[in-house]
Order: structure tokens, then C-alpha cells, then sequence
């Protein structure tokens, strides 16, 4: 990797995250004791069984939800720091775009609120970033005039435009359809390669993970925890033809089963 | 974005049918046998002659039994004769019943969407508050309505009151809907990025909550209308504006003057029906086919 361009990215640290939530008075642990650490620069997938709590993670380390117990760092520094000076991009699981904004007055959003944490920063030229995503005729279009796939890069510009060090997102592809996704998949992999950011991605791809992906965190479910972490040693830079190499078969074979495991541990 | 629709409706009724045909009308079936032309004429057709069928059917009636018996209504040239003899009268009546609608509406519209801000932005203010207005919101105004005549006197006061006090609740309740219904993916973008309270409602919360306080005007409106009537009803005495003009008609079963009041309030609900229908398309033009939010 890039010296120059992986220090673009922060660090996140999450030390023994636990979280529990309260169902019907008793308490269920949601994550048990999580150790992760993006380095930055760094690209992680996070995969696993539905409800084993990947969400819950990410949204304790958007500072959207406190931990029980253990703490999360970005570069050294605590969650509200981070947050005060807009080191983390968030792309939701929807689009989430408002309807009365045009393409482009949605990417801006985020900079035009805390805009006191905008000083220095290196800000994206909307249009540009914009063009880059394909999206360079529809700036004055609005959300519903594009489609699904449209809608949801554009929600990525939005995290993109303020250049935070971190990205997270969850699942931002799962609601397109496959011959959508592919595109989408190889269209971050194309803008995160010549814009390395740390990014915490959330997926129940294995092929996806694993095009995208610097190292792929397998969790398990009640509670939810790590099982097992896989290095994706594959070249970079990385494009669609990576899909045909023996390593990647490999890789999808590993990962598959480690998600077969940990579902079958899940059901007994 | 500019609406391509020409002609402007009275109600939103009408607005919503309409829609999907001037879809239809627009074009995509530029191939199809029929051309263009004559499917915006069938879609007119469809649009004007229904209601125009049934307002024939309910005037024809209604001048069949105003003259088989005169007693019950008037026939309808006596009702606009009534009105031709002496317009200032009518005319200076539905200046008074306007004026409360517009000050008493006014208010219960600020008013509410005020208090519904405040009772979205803390959850105390609306723990403390909600059970009062829930408790006034359940009261018949037209048994509260007496009491505030007592209270106030036969002024402007206890009208103004009164409407509000109709008026306030459809547009409090939708607009904190409204408030609270904003999109949850937007709300963790913007507070991941650290928004102030105020930025939260200012690009999110507020226009969101547009549609929602759009349909609270669309119930708070005649709902005003209803209670400025209630008000003048039950203080007749000041016999000032239209519900007070139609309440001492029909006492002195003077029916003319009665359904001529009837027919004033009926032109009011739907000019300011209509604008709010106008106003609407132009602020909301962004919100989904104009239907309330899912
Ligand atoms: N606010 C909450 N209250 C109670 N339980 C919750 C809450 N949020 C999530 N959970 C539970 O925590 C578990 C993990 O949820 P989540 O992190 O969304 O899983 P994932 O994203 O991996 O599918 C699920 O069992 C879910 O039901
Ligand atoms: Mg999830």
C-alpha cells in the first residue's frame, strides 16, 4: 500500500465493546467484549448472520449508541471528539435522502451543518465528486427521479464530499438488485482506491467483502462477537477481473464456510 | 418543479383523481393507437361531466321540492335574489365571520405548530401538556363555547377563541407527526456529523414535517370555519356575521336569508380550500404525488 495515501485514513480502535440490550426487562447481550481495529488506510468488511449485532457496532462507533461497556477511539481521540470535528461519513442502510433536495444540494448537507468543523478541511468539489460517481448529469435532478442504484451513490458522495478520514457503512448496497450492486461494488472499489479512507463496511456479500476488502471480519451471533478474521491478500489495484482469480475462489470458500459454522453454532 | 396541469381545481379530491390521468395524458404512449389529442379530451370529459351530472341532479331536486313545499327550502333564485337585494349586508356578515377565521386559524396555525415544535425538541413539555390538550380536545366546543361568551363578553375575543380552540388540535397532532416522522438514516447522517439541535430542525425536521402540517390545514381549516359559526351562534345577541345572520333567520324561519348565509359560509370553506390547494402544489411540490406521506 500507498505510504502517502493510507495516512489519509484514522485509525479506529473499539476495545472490549459490550452491549446489551433490555428485552422485555431482562437484559440480552448484543455484543460481548469486541475487539476491532481499522487501521488507516484500511478497508474491513464486517459479515455475519443477521442480528448478531454488526449494526449495533457500527452505530456505537458512529457515536449514535453508547457502549455498556469498553471504549472506542478514532485516532487516539474519544467518539464525541471525532464527531465534533466530522471525522466519520456515514452511509445508512436507505438512500436517506430529502426528496426537496437536488442531487447535489443532498451531497452538500453535510456541509453545511457543525460548519465550524469545516475550517481546514479539505472539501470535495461537489460536481466533480459527483461526476466521478457517474453522476455528473443529474446534479439538478432530485431522489426520485433516479433509481435505486443512483440514489444510493449519491447518499455515498454525501459521505464522501467533507473528506472524513473514516467511512462507515452499512449494507449500503442490500436493497439493489445483483447486476445493480456489481456496478455500485466496482464503483466504490474504483473512488476508494484513489481516495483510501479507513472504512468500517457492513455486507452480507462474501464476494462483495472480498473485492473491496483489506481484511474480512467474520461475526457471530448471541452474543454477538468476532469469530474469525481473514487478510484478503489480493493486489491492489483491484478491478472486476479479480472475481476469476483461484485466490478469490479460495477466499470465498474459507469465508463461507466460517459463516457455516457460525450459523450452525447459532441453531444448536 | 413546474406542474404541467392547466386548469386548477376547487378540491383535493379532484387534485388527486386527476393526477394519475394527466400521467396517462402526458405522453409515454406516444406509439399507442390513440393519439394524444383525444385522450386528454376523454380525460377532461371525465373530469368535468360526473360532478357537473350530479350538481344538475341536486339543483333539479332541490327546485322540485322548494315548489311542491315552499316551506321547507327556498327555491334557489330566491336564495340569490335575497342575496342581490342587499349585498352589503351579506357582504359586511362574511367580512366579520372572515376575519375571525383568518385571526382565529392564524393563531390556532402558529399557535400549534409552534407548540408542536416545542413538543418534539422536549419530551417533557409534551408529557406536561398532551393530557391537557387531549382533555380540551374531547370537550364539545359547542358546550365550551357559551361559557367563553360568559367569560369574554360578545366581542371578537371569545370567536377568536373559540376557533382556535377548534382549530389548534389538527395541526398540533399532524405537525408533531410530521416532526417526529423524519427519515432515521438522514437523522444518524446529519448527527454523526455532529448538527446542532437547530440544524436538525431547520434542514431536516421542519421541511419534513411540511406534509404532515399541510393535512392538519386541510382538517384545521374547516374546522375554523365551523368554530367561528359555533362562536356567532351562541352569541347571536351581537347578531354580527354569517353563523349569527343564519341563526336569527331561521328563527324568525326566514329562509332565504338563511340558506343565503348557508350558501356564504359554504363559498368561504371552498376559496380557502382552494388556496391552500394552490399554496400546497407550490411548497410541496416535492412531496410524493401530493398524497400524505406513508
Ligand atoms: N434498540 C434495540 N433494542 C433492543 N434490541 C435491539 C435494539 N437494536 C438492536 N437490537 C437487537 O440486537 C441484535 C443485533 O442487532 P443489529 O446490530 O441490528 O444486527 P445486524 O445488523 O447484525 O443484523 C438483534 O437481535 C436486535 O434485535
Ligand atoms: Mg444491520
Amino acid at each position: 500500500m500507498n505510504a502517502a495515501l493510507t495516512t489519509a485514513g484514522a485509525e479506529v480502535t473499539a476495545r472490549g465493546v459490550t452491549k446489551r440490550f433490555g428485552v422485555r426487562g431482562q437484559p440480552v447481550t448484543v455484543l460481548d467484549d469486541v475487539d476491532l481495529r481499522i487501521a488507516p488506510g484500511e478497508f474491513v468488511s464486517v459479515i455475519g448472520p443477521s442480528g448478531c449485532g454488526k449494526s449495533t457496532l457500527l452505530r456505537i462507533i458512529a457515536g449514535l449508541l453508547d457502549a455498556d461497556e469498553g471504549s472506542v477511539a478514532i485516532n487516539g481521540e474519544a467518539v464525541p471528539q471525532a464527531i465534533r470535528h466530522k471525522a466519520m461519513g456515514l452511509v445508512p442502510q436507505t438512500p436517506a435522502l430529502l426528496p426537496w433536495r437536488s442531487v447535489r444540494d443532498n451531497v452538500l448537507l453535510p456541509t453545511q451543518v457543525n460548519t465550524a468543523a469545516n475550517a481546514g478541511r479539505n472539501l470535495l468539489d461537489v460536481d466533480e465528486l459527483l461526476t466521478s460517481f457517474g453522476l455528473g448529469k443529474d446534479l439538478r435532478k432530485y431522489p426520485r427521479q433516479l433509481s435505486g442504484g443512483m440514489q444510493q451513490r449519491v447518499a455515498i458522495a454525501r459521505a464522501f464530499v467533507f473528506d472524513p478520514p473514516v467511512l462507515l457503512m452499512d449494507e449500503p448496497f442490500s436493497a439493489l438488485d445483483e447486476i445493480t450492486r456489481d456496478q455500485q461494488r466496482l464503483g466504490l472499489l474504483d473512488f476508494w482506491q484513489s481516495n483510501r479512507r479507513s472504512v468500517m463496511f457492513i455486507t452480507h456479500s462474501v464476494p462483495e467483502a472480498i473485492l473491496l476488502s483489506d481484511r474480512v471480519v467474520l461475526m457471530a451471533a448471541r452474543p454477538g462477537r468476532i469469530a474469525e478474521i481473514t487478510e484478503i491478500d489480493l493486489p491492489r489495484p483491484r478491478d472486476e477481473s479479480v472475481f476469476l482469480s483461484p485466490q478469490f475462489r479460495e477466499y470465498e470458500i474459507r469465508i463461507r464456510e466460517g459463516l457455516r459454522r457460525v450459523m450452525k453454532n447459532a441453531q444448536d | 418543479m413546474p406542474r404541467t396541469e392547466k386548469a386548477s381545481s376547487m378540491t383535493m379530491e379532484l387534485e388527486q383523481t386527476r393526477r394519475p390521468s394527466t400521467e396517462n395524458a402526458a405522453g409515454k404512449t406516444v406509439k399507442s393507437a390513440v393519439p394524444q389529442g383525444s385522450a386528454r379530451a376523454r380525460w377532461r370529459f371525465g373530469l368535468w361531466v360526473p360532478p357537473l351530472v350530479t350538481f344538475v341532479l341536486l339543483g333539479s331536486s332541490w327546485e322540485y321540492v322548494a315548489h311542491s313545499k315552499p316551506f321547507v327550502i327556498p327555491p334557489l333564485g330566491d336564495i340569490a335574489g335575497s342575496i342581490a337585494n342587499d349585498p352589503s349586508a351579506y357582504w359586511n356578515n362574511l367580512v366579520v365571520t372572515l376575519k375571525e377565521v383568518a385571526v382565529g386559524g392564524g393563531a390556532a396555525i402558529v399557535l400549534g405548530y409552534l407548540l408542536a415544535v416545542l413538543m418534539c425538541e422536549f419530551k417533557i413539555l409534551e408529557r406536561a401538556l398532551m393530557p391537557v390538550v387531549m382533555v380540551i380536545m374531547v370537550t364539545p366546543v359547542i358546550a365550551i363555547a357559551p361559557a367563553l361568551v360568559v367569560a369574554f363578553g360578545f366581542g371578537m375575543l371569545p370567536k377568536y377563541i373559540v376557533t382556535i380552540i377548534v382549530a389548534i388540535f389538527p395541526i398540533l397532532i399532524n405537525s408533531l407527526a410530521g416532526l417526529r416522522a423524519v427519515d432515521p438514516g438522514t437523522l444518524d447522517v446529519l448527527r454523526v456529523v455532529d448538527a446542532s439541535r437547530w440544524e436538525i430542525f431547520w434542514r431536516l425536521r421542519f421541511p419534513g414535517s411540511m406534509p404532515y402540517f399541510f393535512a392538519g390545514l386541510r382538517i384545521a381549516i374547516p374546522f375554523a370555519i365551523i368554530g367561528a359559526a359555533v362562536a356567532e351562534f351562541v352569541a347571536a345577541g351581537e347578531a354580527a356575521g354569517l353563523g349569527a345572520m343564519v341563526s336569527i333567520a331561521a328563527s324568525q324561519a326566514n329562509l332565504e336569508v338563511t340558506w343565503a348565509g348557508i350558501s356564504m359560509f359554504c363559498v368561504l370553506g371552498l376559496l380557502f380550500v382552494a388556496a391552500l390547494t394552490l399554496l400546497r402544489r407550490r411548497i410541496l411540490w416535492w412531496d410524493n404525488h401530493g398524497r400524505a406521506p406513508k
